[in-house]
């Protein structure tokens, strides 16, 4: 008997207990939830509001997330110097408003890049400049823009960064409006070219976008390529894809691939007794490139959105400065790019400050404000005159081809500018528009 | 129609020399300790990097000595074998750390494959805080006096293919024949058919899984200084995809097998070389998907013996 009745007992009070337990874990839960929650609240940088500009503390926090370590770091090194020396101007100029540059490693790749943007929002960057590559933006872009951060890419030039969100701009021209130029010097030199080789990373957000550009302006001159070459990102032995290409007889080659890879490819394109013209994406716009492909650089085409032989005084301080750490050399575009990103939101700060619509600011809404007054400026940068569309692509006037001329040694050289292009007033293309309308070339 | 069949014959062994290296080292302490050592990769990168700064290569702005680099410069070829013996002493210091321990308490197999692979991360890591993320290029002076490329009958091959080629045919020659001829290598040969046996047979098996360690990772450190001289060094991870690749070609050619490894890094070369331009994206793919079906046909690898259980 007490075997048929103490499990109905057990088991009444077995249920109670069940449902006194559940109903403590549910507060409990709710309990931690709400202290969380506070606990969020109260350490949601956001909602704090800004120093005053005179106190100890009034610096404004700007982040940089560019690329220390991996490949990309051949391009993080002169934004990193770029970025420096705008730092360095930007204090000269006296500001109302101190800013803070807080630089963090974006690695190349996308885990990293995501990481450093986390950490720099959490920490109260007001704006953040980065990161280096397209496929990184493509990640960490998106966070950015859920918590209401701007971000200026110095580097991006792939279709649809600035679509990303409306906190989300660039300074770096879209390929589509820069490409097309070097393959239009490139036909003027030998208009008899028939044959074009493509090559590029199938498993890069800029290459596949590049290549795209460089291919329609190639179909728009009635090329198709005779072949195109897929490659990965890793890949730095290309032996095999340059012989299955130069069994075709190409008399023009096109790449797009990220710097290292590029110069690897365009050194055994040589040795391979490759012999025509080369041209090249934005992937390889940096010296850095000279140590990889050496003698054998020399020659390649790549369009540009700077050159140093831009005469005006922020240009001229620009050179000035860099000079000094790099006596002899001269700037690369990525620097001068990473110059304009860091001036831009330091101008914008200094004008919403100087109508004192910092003060008493929220950061989230310091955030905001920024971001409206950042495209509605006008900014004359290294890279000449340039401002925002309301998407947040940039307006450049500008533009320029240039060639690699390598030194006797091989080891070192510089971009010799070959062509200069003034861009319409609609060279900025719409969003989501792939080509631009033709720009004008004029010889040096 | 013969030249393009040679140049693809040329542009696989070129590769498939490369991974067949990698395999050696690995079928090395495979066919002695019966695991894999994941850190051969790692080795692979350290032998680019020690070979770079002893042809007097300096360590660039990023690194933890930037500007520092070693008080000589010595030629390629003599560079190259200094590296490769460099790798192997550093092999042995992997054998210490990862692989004693765990043999001393007779741990599972696949207790080797995690601290051998954590030794790996450890030398890579080492590497990118020395000599800092960015790729280093040998000089063009490395290979001073040969010519860019050759033409072996209408085939384009680079000159520093060839000589990967010919480096890693006498290094896979000098080491068959020595396993097979000397005194030393048929006692790594016993101890890799029956260690109690061969130390019943006063053998000392301790010293010949040194030997193996020693002669693995000078193996793995030849593969690396010549890939920086061929593709130069794009980062501290550059080992990591050939230690894969050789992985792959170890249990293709049959776990073990010195003549498996050879035949196996030469197939999966010419699997890539013969992808069509066309599919060029699908390269590794493709030679992936030969190991695989060659794998369904006989899963003991190429020239791998059947693994039979004695009951």
């Amino acid at each position: 008997m007490l075997l048929d009745t103490t499990p109905a007992t057990s088991g009444f009070s077995l249920l109670q207990r069940r449902q006194r337990g559940a109903l403590r874990l549910s507060g409990l839960l709710a309990a931690a939830i709400g202290t969380m929650a506070i606990a969020g609240q109260q350490g949601d940088p956001s909602v704090k509001r800004l120093p005053a500009a005179g106190a100890a503390n009034g610096a404004l926090t700007i982040g940089a997330v560019i690329a220390l370590t991996g490949n990309a770091n051949l391009y993080g090194q002169d934004q990193r110097l770029g970025i420096d020396l705008a730092r360095r101007w930007s204090l000269s100029q006296a500001p109302q408003r101190p800013l803070r540059l807080q630089l963090e490693d974006g690695g190349s790749d996308e885990a990293t890049a995501i990481a450093a943007f986390n950490l720099l929002i959490k920490q109260g960057a007001l704006a953040l400049i980065g990161p280096t590559l397209s496929q990184q933006a493509f990640a960490a872009d998106p966070i950015a823009q859920r918590r209401g951060v701007p971000v200026v890419a110095p580097s991006n030039t792939a279709k649809g960064i600035p679509q990303i969100g409306h906190f989300i701009s660039r300074v770096s021209a879209q390929s589509s409006v820069i490409a097309p130029l070097s393959i239009a010097e490139a036909l003027r030199r030998d208009p008899k070219v028939t044959r074009v080789a493509v090559f590029y990373a199938q498993d890069d957000a800029y290459s596949t976008a590049e290549t795209l550009i460089f291919q329609k302006a190639l179909a728009a001159r009635g090329l198709p390529p005779v072949t195109i070459q897929r490659l990965q990102l890793a890949d730095n032995d290309f032996q095999i894809p340059i012989t299955a290409a130069l069994q075709l007889r190409p008399q023009l080659v096109v790449i797009s691939v990220q710097a290292v890879a590029g110069g690897n490819l365009i050194r055994q394109l040589r040795e391979l007794g490759y012999r025509g013209q080369i041209v090249v994406g934005n992937g390889l716009n940096t010296p850095n490139i000279y140590p990889i492909c050496q003698r054998w650089c020399d020659g390649i085409l790549i369009a540009q959105a700077y050159s140093p032989e831009l005469n005006t005084p922020i240009n001229r301080t620009f050179l000035r400065l860099f000079r000094a750490s790099n006596p002899g050399e001269s700037p690369s575009q990525i620097a001068a790019q990473a110059w304009s990103a860091y001036q831009v939101l330091f101008e914008a700060v200094q004008r919403l400050q100087a109508r004192g619509g910092l003060e008493g600011m929220g950061l989230g809404q310091a955030r905001e404000a920024l971001m409206q007054e950042l495209l509605s400026g006008h900014y004359d940068t290294p890279l000449g005159p340039i401002h925002f569309q309301r998407d947040g692509e940039v307006v450049q006037g500008r533009f320029y081809v240039a060639q690699v001329r390598m030194d006797p040694g091989g080891r070192t050289g510089r971009f010799e500018l070959v062509r200069n292009a003034s861009a319409p007033a609609s060279a900025a293309p719409a969003a989501g528009a792939a080509t631009s309308p033709p720009v004008p070339l004029t010889a040096r | 129609m013969i030249e393009s069949l040679l140049q693809t014959l040329l542009n696989g062994a070129a590769s498939g020399g490369v991974y067949a290296l990698v395999a050696l080292g690995y079928t090395l302490v495979f066919s002695v300790l019966g695991v894999i050592n994941f850190a051969l990769g790692a080795l692979f990168s350290l032998g680019g990097y020690l070979t770079y700064l002893l042809m007097g290569g300096r360590i660039s702005a990023n690194g933890a000595l930037p500007g520092w680099g070693l008080p000589l410069e010595l030629p390629f070829p003599l560079a190259l074998l200094l590296a490769a013996a460099l790798t192997g002493l550093a092999s042995l210091v992997v054998e210490k750390l990862a692989f004693v321990p765990l043999r001393r308490r007779n741990a599972e197999p696949l207790l080797y494959l995690i601290t051998s692979l954590g030794a790996g991360l450890v030398v890579v890591n080492l590497l990118q805080m020395l000599m800092g993320a960015e790729g280093y290029a040998f000089p063009a002076s490395a290979l001073a006096g040969l010519p860019a490329a050759v033409v072996v009958a209408g085939a384009r091959i680079r000159s520093v293919q060839v000589l990967l080629l010919a480096v890693c045919a006498a290094a896979v020659l000098a080491l068959t024949l020595w396993l097979e001829r000397s005194r030393g290598g048929r006692a790594l040969r016993a101890v890799a058919e029956d260690a109690t046996t061969a130390r019943l047979l006063g053998i000392n098996s301790d010293a010949m899984l040194r030997l193996a360690f020693l002669l693995s990772g000078a193996l793995a450190g030849l593969g690396g200084g010549l890939i920086g001289v061929s593709i130069s060094l794009p980062g501290p991870y550059v080992g990591i995809g050939y230690g894969l690749k050789g992985l792959a070609v170890l249990v293709l050619g049959g776990l073990g097998s010195v003549p498996g490894a050879i035949a196996g890094g030469l197939l999966l070369g010419l699997a890539e070389a013969m992808v069509p331009s066309g599919a060029s994206g699908w390269r590794d793919a493709l030679a992936f998907a030969i190991l695989f079906a060659v794998l369904l046909v006989r899963p003991s690898g190429l020239l791998g013996r059947r693994l039979v259980e004695k009951v």
